[in-house]
């Protein structure tokens, strides 16, 4: 049964990984209007890169078959240039009058977030799955 | 033709499970990586296994009385999936073939179960003598 420990391992790894990229997205939302971070520039987009990595290397050792789960490796700033608004009202703004805003494209967060539940939901019907599996190998003991 | 011995019959219901079990490992493993870019789908492939099955009878050559005979490998080896189309990521993981998979592995789960579960019963039916 060790590999279905390391099937939902690697299921569950994918849920932490899903929650983070919600929670970027999220931030990226919340901040697309923040035209001063602690640096005192505007919030720049982030985004996360995610990697594979093995969740049980025992089975691997074994040269069985074994799931890989997934793990955020980064989380990298958007190098795009701010957007520039015209407002010389702002506080922010500059000598011309223009605000630098921060380089968030809110739709394409949505969809971001839209994709990362998606996945979500397939990871934990997954678990579903698997956690059936192992209930019919439990029930082998009645 | 060989007769078909109990024990025979209870292995190959427990390799059932365990490559059931492998499928369903891989496909989680896919799973997992949905959104990871330059990631591969992989799978496991069981044809080497089943010629070794269909061999079987002839047991490996020992070179000395005290050697032990050795296991028939019961475990695949996880291979990439060819002709899958790549996203612009490199990603080949599709959602619905995983799921597919990982219900179909449960599938195959169940059905070894419910034979073991019977050939247990009658193992416990022994036992109790026909009680």
């Amino acid at each position: 049964m060790s590999t279905l420990r390391g099937a939902i391992d690697a299921s569950a790894s994918a849920l932490n990984a899903q929650r983070a990229r919600i929670e970027v997205a999220v931030s990226n939302i919340a901040n697309a209007e923040s035209t001063r971070g602690p640096d005192g520039q505007p919030y720049r987009r982030r985004d996360i890169v995610l990697a594979t990595e093995p969740v049980e290397s025992f089975d691997q050792a074994l040269g069985r078959a074994g799931a890989s789960g997934v793990r955020v490796a980064s989380v990298v700033e958007d190098t795009e240039p701010f957007r520039r608004h015209y407002e010389p009202s702002h506080p922010d703004a500059d000598a011309e009058g223009y605000v630098a805003m921060p380089n968030v494209d809110v739709p394409e967060e949505m969809v971001n977030m839209l994709g990362a539940a998606r996945a979500y939901q397939a990871n934990l019907t997954a678990i579903g799955l698997i956690r059936d599996t192992i209930q019919r190998a439990l029930e082998l003991g009645r | 033709m060989n007769e078909i011995t109990d024990r025979a019959i209870l292995a190959a219901l427990g390799r059932q499970m365990n490559q059931a079990v492998q499928r369903q490992s891989v496909a989680a493993g896919n799973l997992a990586n949905l959104d990871t870019p330059g990631y591969k789908a992989r799978t496991v492939s069981f044809g080497d296994v089943l010629e070794d099955e269909l061999q079987a009878g002839a047991p490996l050559a020992r070179t000395s009385p005290g050697h032990l005979g050795g296991i028939t490998p019961a475990d695949g080896a996880a291979t990439e999936v060819e002709g899958l189309a790549a996203r612009r990521d490199g990603n080949t993981v599709q959602l619905d073939r995983e799921l597919l998979n990982m219900t179909r592995a449960s599938g195959e789960f169940g059905a070894a179960q419910t034979a073991l579960a019977a050939k247990f019963r009658l193992v416990r039916y022994a036992i109790n003598e026909g009680r």
